[in-house]
């Protein structure tokens, strides 16, 4: 693998070399593309925030710097470091402001700031010169030697490329990264395993800028003229359909998305020789015609495509150290509940309900359906805010906390319909649930720094999965689990959390009777290891048998408290399961 | 700001609404039922009057042989269903014939360019989507992106790079509060009315509600009798025939030309999300509010007119987006 | 027997001649928001590669024809092609004032002479290293600015209110119509921007209403230049109205009608070729121009655009004959450099829009009075209203 990539660089660095000019030149233009295209990809293909604005940053950059050198004479390398501090700078403000929309009004604010920044860009005359556009910037020097040719060009263009898509790699190979990846779609999932959802969005967003900062900034070096109308909402409009091509999920992908583009344009020029002879113009029908074709044969983009048909190679098994482990709390009870009420306009779901959970045991909350338990869940799971009463976790005070921060104390949580992460690794899923006992800061993360930590939160993982007996799987894709498996995966990614105390949502809901057997069984387990267990389910065989106490709910209060067998005589709790479970 | 000027402003700007309300309302019923951001509808509202500019001039435009084209592709796509190749193919000579009427009766070119233009946007959703079922909503957007190039494109080749004006079907002049305004907005504006009230009330029908389960849950639909297949086609011909009345209408008042299209479909498209693209009166509202802002800035400065609109948007958006802040899922 | 070498010479001259070829390379705006500037642009180039126009002797031409769709990155593309895969000896093009200043540094890096197509000064002005190589035939927005202000100080004007796009075409005019307006003492009350896919410019015409201006200037091309004047027209405006020399297209006059009834306009010589004086130097290759193109695209059919490319190609043709005596075409480099000189030296070459007459300090060589006149739109029709001899 690693020689497969030493060669394609070599093979790379000489393309220059073997290619005639013009096409030294469209490399070039492809390496602009793909740095704006890497920048989606770690936006919209893994964090799943589409955005129609990149174009407006590479011009925020361009700009920034065509104006530092026409106005002032700055050198562009100075250019280009306040071109990607004003750029930055802009996408911290933009992405305070957006990153936090929900659903569609994220895309839409994208194109509300992109044509915004557009026009200022061509009605602020005085400064940018207008539509017309301000020429004559100076070439980028490299030892005193200006790279005007395409040639030495296509080294920067190719080299700040490369540099990009590497710290992507890393970023999204680190803790930050897989957190950034359980983003997409599931903003619950990865809180509830200690990430600030608007936290990771607000830093994708800025170093998905910053790609697009890096872009333009080559670009109004290479053309050496700027005018607003490569920064158009037409142009991210382009940049988006190149990563998609190419496949927005993967690096690889944009990079052949933006290639493939940038070249398509050209040879339709060439193979359409409609030039002379007729007055309409076809080559954008042909354009338009091969997108359609690509992506109704390849939905995914074109490299998943590719990819399935190549070969693909075992990586090592995880080993070494794992991560040290939580320090145990002394507080018994471990958890305790008093005067829990939440009401959903006007309906009580849960009201002034009380209990604990000792340490060490195995609490059962039962109820038939419509009882509370699940809004009782996330309200200890920090998913909802309770309307009144407390929460004591540890010893501590948890209630209307974000789950990102009471999973930092040892809270855990599973869910009843597997919140996994199926384009991930099963050993990766595994790994998120270690993001909270990690601390590499992102920064370390894109410069490498973070691989020792790395290792041990592999490893722990690692052991998590052979606890769970899925070793076997561990690099497979996630989606690719039954659903017996998935419930084993949630317990396995818990369990690299380290918890104290673990929440299970319904964990034997669907599962066949084999794989009930295998769960209590699983579960029994953690018990052993020292792991308090709250388990909610309405499954009464499952919990019977396992649990040590038992607390029942009924119409959001508590109905009855105490061992199962205790509570299999109580008469109020025989007349609501009558009801509820005939 | 004397009250004149306010009152044409004013006027201007429910006007445009009407015309981006018209767009939005047809964006929203694609959407709800297909998840497609149909970026092509821009080029189709204009292919409208485009159309019967060609009819007024004694041609007979390319858009006919498009239409016809297209449903015999679909034809031949579904030849091993039944009659339905049959039909299509008679739909389509239907296509040709209704042009042919066209050049002939000018006079009726307004209503035969809307029958026109009418099969493109199933036939594109047949053509270019249903083989995409499960497709994402950023997959959907990219074809359409496609589309919109190659609609574009053919708009280009088949009509020129000039505007075309129409006569209006409401030539006069309405006094409102001792404003002038045009018949022909008027007509717009109870056009975009009438539609989201139409819209509106269709989806509380039991057809309607099947549709649009159709698109939340397969199972429902086809409990109710609608295949997904079906759903998508009915919500593409819904809109195109909103999209070809609104470009109908408008024409006489902005002209048309085939590059017009993208703007007001981008237009559309944000009023439609102001109403959450799902709701059809308040993507009416979000129209009128484009229309008005738009109207207001481009007398304060009108070099910043779109950037102005597009900021004062971010607030409202987030406004919007607000009563959804808590932590839960998104999609 | 001297005379014989000579002879030989000669013959042998003629036959590497024969052999030897010319490159023109051409890129247009024939798609894109300028697509009705770099049409006729583009249908003059197929009836000039035909040789309607006439083609330099003793060398075969051949050309290579690109679109830009109005996107300055793909002209430079384009730029870059036509140089280094075509190796083309001289380029015409850049329908857009930033699609050719974007071209500028192309050309010149290697060192390729360039007749642009599009206003701006700025393309040719100052003639610096890089401008060096570059030229270009159509009127700058500044010559066009002084024939719309004299035109109105000689009216009476003293408010005028400025409408036009918010593209480079509108700029352009903004910037030098403002400029001249306040040398000349006239006072510029309003300067509005619109866009040329606007469905609407009430609010801006109602600003501009408010002011009360003499008369207004639309600054846009082709047909979207009508909305603004029948908003103008509707909304009760009675001043006089102008346009630009951008709409002068047939186009223009349908979807105008009533509305653009009486509207002025300053225009090169070929709008109003028939009308002309016969002393007006550019009437009669104006008038061969026109029935030629009318012959192959239809009555009515031209428009201004298409004869800068005419020009072009009037300048190039006679810069290629004579560059053809000092170097061969085999030699890119040096007949490269010899066409870009022998461009400089034209003179007195007679274009439909006027007479060039370059030099060193000069890539555009138009002089004012044979450049520019003053149209007015009558009965449907372009009508001379005025010159400035």
């Amino acid at each position: 693998m690693r020689r497969a990539g030493l060669l394609g660089l070599v093979l790379l660095a000489a393309l220059p070399w073997l290619v005639p000019p013009f096409y030294q030149t469209l490399l070039v233009f492809t390496a602009i593309a793909a740095l704006v295209a890497a920048g989606l990809y770690l936006l919209t293909g893994l964090a799943g925030l589409t955005s129609f604005g990149q174009a407006a940053f590479m011009g925020v950059a361009g700009y920034t710097s065509a104006l530092l050198a026409l106005r002032y004479g700055v050198d562009p390398w100075l250019g280009l470091l306040a071109g990607l501090a004003v750029t930055g700078l802009f996408a911290l403000v933009l992405g305070l402001l957006t990153v936090r929309l929900k659903g569609h009004y994220l895309p839409l604010a994208t194109i509300a700031w992109q044509v915004a920044l557009f026009i200022v860009m061509g009605s602020w005359v005085g400064l940018t010169g207008g539509r017309t556009g301000l020429a004559d910037l100076p070439p980028v020097r490299v030892l005193g030697r200006a790279l005007t040719d395409p040639r030495s060009y296509f080294y920067l263009a190719w080299g700040l490329a490369l540099l990009y898509a590497g710290l992507l790699h890393r970023l999204v190979h680190s803790r930050h990264g897989r957190m950034i990846r359980a983003l997409r779609g599931d903003a619950v999932a990865a809180a509830s395993f200690g990430a600030r959802p608007p936290d990771l969005k607000l830093w994708t967003f800025v170093l998905a800028a910053l790609g697009a900062g890096a872009a333009g900034w080559l670009y109004v070096h290479f053309i050496r003229f700027v005018n607003p109308s490569p920064f158009s909402l037409e142009a991210s409009i382009f940049y988006l359909i190149m990563a998609v091509v190419g496949g927005v999920q993967s690096l690889p992908g944009v990079f052949l998305g933006a290639a493939l583009l940038t070249g398509l344009e050209q040879w339709l020029k060439d193979l359409l020789p409609l030039v002379f002879g007729k007055t309409g113009n076809y080559e954008i029908i042909a354009y338009g015609l091969i997108l359609v074709g690509i992506l109704l044969l390849a939905p995914k983009g074109l490299w998943p495509w590719i990819e399935a048909r190549l070969p693909r190679a075992r990586p090592p098994r995880p080993e070494g150290p794992g991560l040290s482990p939580r320090a145990a709390s002394l507080a018994d009870p471990l958890l305790e509940v008093r005067g829990l009420t939440k009401s959903f306009g006007g309906l009580l779901a849960v009201n002034r309900l009380s209990f604990e959970v000792r340490r060490g045991e195995i609490l059962g909350l039962i109820g038939p359906n419509g009882a509370g338990k699940s809004t009782t869940f996330n309200l200890l799971a920090g998913v909802l805010r309770p309307d009144a009463g407390s929460v004591r976790f540890a010893g501590r005070e948890i209630a209307g906390r974000y789950p990102f921060e009471t999973v930092r104390l040892g809270l855990v949580r599973t869910f009843q319909h597997p919140h996994l992460f199926p384009e991930m690794t099963v050993l990766e899923n595994a790994m998120l649930g270690t993001f909270p006992r990690t601390r590499a800061p992102l920064l370390a993360s894109l410069f490498w720094l973070d691989r020792a930590e790395e290792r041990r939160a592999a490893a722990e993982a690692y052991r998590a999965l052979e606890a769970v007996g899925l070793a076997e799987l561990a690099f497979e894709k996630a989606g690719r689990l039954a659903l017996g498996q998935q419930r084993q995966l949630e317990l396995a990614r818990a369990l690299a959390a380290d918890p104290l105390l673990l929440l299970l949502d319904e964990p034997a809901a669907g599962l066949r009777a084999g794989e009930k057997r295998a769960l209590a069984e699983l579960i029994q387990g953690l018990r052993e290891r020292g792991i308090t267990v709250l388990l909610v389910d309405h499954d009464m065989e499952l919990v019977m048998h396992l649990v040590d106490r038992v607390v029942v709910m009924h119409y959001g209060e508590k109905l009855a408290e105490g061992s199962p067998a205790e509570v299999q005589r109580n008469p109020a709790v025989v007349e609501a399961y009558l009801g509820g479970v005939a | 700001m004397d009250p004149t000027i306010f009152g044409f402003l004013l006027s201007d700007g429910l006007i445009s609404g009407a015309l981006y309300a018209l767009v939005a309302l047809s964006l929203v019923l694609v959407f709800a039922v297909t998840r497609v951001i149909l970026i092509p509808m821009g080029e189709w509202v204009m292919y409208a009057p485009l159309t019967q500019a060609g009819f007024l001039e004694g041609r007979l435009p390319a858009t006919v042989g498009l239409s016809a084209l297209l449903l015999l592709v679909w034809a031949v796509l579904d030849r091993r269903r039944g009659r339905a190749p049959w039909l299509l193919a008679g739909w389509a000579v239907g296509v040709g014939l209704l042009g042919m009427a066209g050049v002939r009766w000018p006079s009726l070119a307004g209503p035969i360019a809307f029958l026109v233009v009418l099969p493109l946007g199933p036939a594109s959703f047949r053509l270019f989507f249903e083989p995409l079922p499960q497709g994402s909503v950023l997959l959907y957007l990219i074809l359409a992106v496609g589309l919109h190039f190659v609609y574009k494109g053919l708009g280009l080749a088949f009509f020129g790079p000039d505007q075309f004006r129409l006569p209006a079907l409401w030539p006069g002049e309405l006094g409102v509060l001792g404003l002038p305004v045009p018949g022909q907005g008027v007509l717009l504006v109870a056009a975009a009315l009438l539609a989201m009230a139409g819209l509106f009330l269709f989806f509380t029908t039991l057809y309607g509600k099947a549709l649009r389960a159709a698109a939340v849950n397969r199972l429902g639909a086809r409990i109710s009798g609608i295949s997904v297949r079906e759903a998508g086609r009915v919500a593409f011909l819904l809109a195109t025939a909103v999209g070809a009345a609104a470009g109908l209408l408008a024409a006489p008042l902005t002209n048309a030309s085939y590059d017009m299209g993208f703007l007001l479909g981008l237009k559309g498209f944000v009023a439609a999300i102001l109403g959450g693209l799902v709701s059809y009166p308040l993507a009416v509202v979000g129209g009128g509010l484009v229309g008005l802002l738009e109207a207001f800035s481009s007398f304060y400065a009108s070099a910043y007119k779109e950037a102005i609109v597009f900021t004062l948007l971010l607030p409202v958006l987030a406004w919007r987006s607000l009563s959804a802040l808590t932590l839960e899922e998104e999609e | 027997m001297r005379k014989r070498w000579i002879g030989l010479a000669v013959l042998l001259l003629g036959a590497a001649l024969a052999q030897a070829e010319v490159r023109i390379g051409v890129t247009l705006s024939a798609t894109g928001p300028a697509a009705s500037l770099g049409i006729p642009e583009k249908n003059t180039l197929l009836l000039i590669e035909q040789g309607t126009f006439g083609l330099p002797k003793g060398v075969k031409v051949r050309f290579f024809v690109l679109d830009d769709g109005t996107d300055p990155t793909a002209a430079v593309k384009n730029t870059k092609k036509l140089i280094q895969e075509n190796r083309v000896h001289l380029i015409i093009g850049g329908t857009t004032s930033p699609n050719s200043l974007a071209m500028i540094d192309a050309v010149a890096e290697a060192k390729v002479p360039f007749i642009s197509l599009a206003a701006a000064k700025a393309i040719i002005y100052p003639v610096d290293a890089k401008r060096y190589w570059v030229f270009k035939t159509p009127q700058t927005d500044e010559l066009m600015s002084k024939a719309v202000v004299e035109d109105m100080v000689a009216r009476g004007i003293k408010t005028v209110a400025y409408l036009g796009f918010n593209t480079a075409y509108g700029e352009g005019w903004a910037k030098e119509f403002a400029k001249a307006a306040k040398a000349a003492g006239l006072q510029l009350v309003a300067s509005e921007r619109y866009s040329p896919k606007d469905t609407s410019v009430t609010g801006q015409v109602l600003k501009i209403l408010s002011k009360r201006p003499d008369a207004v200037l639309i600054g846009a091309a082709g047909t979207p230049a009508v909305l603004p004047q029948r908003t103008l027209v509707e909304k009760g405006y009675r001043g006089q109205i102008y346009q630009t020399h951008g709409v002068a297209n047939p186009a223009f006059l349908k979807v105008g009608g009533r509305f653009v009834e009486n509207t002025l306009l300053p225009a090169g010589p070929i709008l109003v070729a028939a009308q002309l004086p016969n002393t007006f130097p550019s009437k009669r290759p104006a008038l061969t121009y026109i029935a030629a193109y009318e012959a192959k695209y239809g009555v009515g059919s031209y428009s201004t655009f298409g004869g800068h490319a005419y020009d072009a190609w009037q300048i190039a043709k006679g810069a290629i004959e004579r560059a053809l005596k000092k170097a061969r075409p085999d030699d890119l480099a040096a007949f490269r450099k010899a066409l870009r000189d022998e461009i400089e030296a034209t003179r007195g070459v007679v274009g439909v829009h006027g007479v060039f007459t370059m030099g060193p300090t000069d890539h555009l060589g138009l002089k004012f009075n044979e450049a520019a006149v003053m149209v007015r739109v009558k009965n449907g029709n372009w009508v001379l209203e005025r010159t400035f001899r």
